[in-house]
């Protein structure tokens, strides 16, 4: 049985994000945006791709909440704010597609790419389990993105295409709203999950592995 | 396996302490203008005083394998030993005085050695840390029993104005861009050197080398710092495949300069090869009593900070030891300039530990180093 204090959970996590981050630069989609080389149907791949998995967001979210029993009540209640607060955002991406030529039954009936499918199905598989706490560690990874590297994306895409801030909203909304969310972090840490078995352990692997997925459905862009 | 000691520390210092304002003075105007970066670079790197091999007409009054030998002839002294017990030596350096051969050969015959062995790192900052490992194993294999590792350098040279007029980037507005601008007012000249031995000293205190860890993360980053080459979107025009030396020095092949927004990304991965370190076991917080650190606590954003905090790995501000602002910031020479003066002035106490970091954005890589009083 391993028991981590929320330090050590921290020091992993640090780990695992510095690692995702930066090997994020180096897949093809966004390296190409680093070079400054971004095209408007790249925009369009890149909108069409990732509006399938933000739709399902907060429905697992919800799942992850009804999985959560009376003993963490606190925690459910902010998983559910978490879930509030995320589950209409994909509509903001449906608007960027709009709103640069795109149709929006496209984007609508868009299939998940083969990345977008093993991140999914390993979300609502966690969610379903009994308590599944260590979800925490993918939304540090999924807030952290938002919080480090969506104001960057934001305005790399609008610079390249010319695009008003209008346009890629959804990526500085959320690099202007994440950014408490260490201290929040933090304090879901202390608040006495980690006496749960294995629990600071399962967080750290749960981040891993989203972080992992995560990389491979912006890998995997346009492959359906 | 020994262990293996750093017995003593030597430095060399060229000129007099420059103070900012006179820094031009010495590196001159470029286009006859004054830099109109100047005093938002000193703002941010906080440098007050720095030393060139310069004089004030921009001429090299030393090189750098004179400035690493005299650093060496330094540490010697200070020493318990004689020069002539040194049987390998470990230079390293940004760069070196010439192309071909390597600085180790030039600072071997500057110090008029009998024939050693020798070997020369060449990287940025953390080539200090590469050329220490290797003398640290090379006495750990029992290879040598005495050895020296000296770090130096030499900027200024690069920094003056003929090294920028004509060049490419600079034509349009006859000024310095921002990002050899950032360089030119951070980096400063000098060397240091670290007597190791397999034995501590018998009179005084001596530091245990407990390990160095050197990480690349070169997978991953883009090059940041560059001399040598023209950024041509991700690629890099070689220098030498240019038609002529003229013709690559014109594309501003010569211009020493940093990416800066690369360089902030590098932080987390820094910061998690050091909390990788904790997790090892290897660096035990309440066990640190000095941090000289290459990178300033000043430079870490605020996130990094919270992030330290939480994950229980900041070191106490009191504890974090540097004299960048005093010395300059002289690359690889830096670490060894740091360690002579904890070692000379910060009161050592036996059992302290020392934990050394060295960080090198040329293409991102990361050095810890743990020392023991003893």
């Amino acid at each position: 049985m391993s028991i981590m204090n929320s330090e050590e959970v921290m020091r992993g996590l640090a780990q695992v994000w510095a690692d995702f981050s930066t090997r994020l630069d180096t897949v093809p989609i966004l390296e190409k945006l680093h070079r400054g080389k971004f095209r408007l149907e790249d925009y369009k791949l890149l909108l069409m791709n990732h509006r399938q998995q933000v739709v399902e967001g907060g429905r697992w979210i919800a799942l992850a909440s009804s999985s959560i029993d009376a003993e963490y009540f606190e925690m459910r209640s902010k998983f559910m704010e978490h879930c509030i607060t995320e589950h209409r955002d994909f509509r903001m991406l449906e608007d960027h597609y709009v709103s640069i030529g795109g149709k929006l039954e496209d984007i609508q009936n868009g299939p998940k790419n083969i990345g977008t499918e093993a991140l999914n199905a390993f979300m609502f598989h966690r969610a379903s389990q009994p308590n599944p706490l260590s979800l925490l560690g993918s939304m540090f990874i999924i807030e952290g993105l938002g919080q480090n590297k969506a104001g960057e994306w934001a305005r790399a895409i609008r610079d390249q295409l010319d695009l008003k801030d209008e346009q890629v909203k959804f990526f500085l909304y959320h690099a202007e709203h994440d950014d408490e969310h260490m201290e929040e972090f933090d304090e879901a840490l202390k608040s006495g999950i980690l006496d749960i078995e294995n629990m600071g352990r399962d967080i750290i692997k749960t981040a891993k592995i989203t972080a992992r997925l995560y990389q491979l459905q912006l890998e995997e862009i346009g492959n359906v | 396996m020994d262990d293996i000691f750093i017995n003593s520390l030597g430095t060399f210092l060229p000129g007099p302490a420059i103070p900012s304002k006179d820094i031009e003075n010495y590196l001159g105007h470029v286009y006859e203008k004054p830099s109109r970066h100047r005093a938002l670079v000193l703002r941010q790197n906080k440098i007050k005083t720095r030393y060139y091999a310069l004089n004030e007409n921009g001429e090299a009054q030393h090189s750098s394998a004179e400035m690493a030998a005299k650093a060496v002839t330094e540490a010697v002294k200070n020493s318990e030993i004689s020069k002539n017990d040194i049987t390998y030596m470990a230079t390293s350096a940004t760069l070196g005085d010439v192309l071909v051969p390597g600085l180790a050969s030039h600072v071997h015959a500057a110090l008029g050695l009998p024939p050693i062995e020798i070997a020369n790192f060449q990287s940025v900052c953390a080539s200090s840390l590469m050329a220490l490992k290797s003398a640290w194993l090379q006495l750990r294999a029992d290879e040598h029993h005495c050895a020296v590792v000296t770090g130096c350098e030499f900027a200024s040279r690069y920094f003056r104005p003929g090294f920028y007029e004509g060049v490419g980037q600079t034509e349009d507005e006859q000024r310095v861009p921002l990002e050899a601008d950032f360089l030119r007012f951070t980096l400063s000249d000098g060397a240091g050197a670290a007597i190791l031995e397999n034995k501590p000293n018998a009179r005084q205190l001596s530091l245990k080398i407990k390990w160095i860890d050197l990480r690349s993360y070169a997978d991953r980053f883009d090059t940041c710092m560059l001399a040598g080459g023209v950024r041509e979107g991700s690629d890099i025009l070689h220098w030498s495949e240019f038609d002529s030396p003229a013709a690559a020095a014109k594309a501003g092949a010569f211009m020493l300069t940093q990416d800066f927004d690369l360089m902030k990304k590098m932080i987390p991965v820094w910061v998690a090869h050091y909390l990788e370190l904790i997790d090892q076991g290897k660096i035990v917080i309440d066990q640190i009593d000095h941090l000289c650190s290459h990178y300033s606590s000043h430079s870490l954003r605020e996130e990094a900070i919270v992030l330290l905090k939480k994950s229980g790995a900041l070191i106490d501000e009191e504890k974090w030891f540097s004299n960048l602002y005093s010395k300059g910031n002289t690359g690889t020479a830096s670490i060894f300039i740091m360690l002579e003066e904890l070692y000379r002035e910060g009161n050592l106490q036996k059992g302290q530990h020392i934990l050394c970091h060295v960080p090198e954005s040329g293409r991102c890589v990361n050095g810890l180093m743990l020392l023991e009083v003893v």
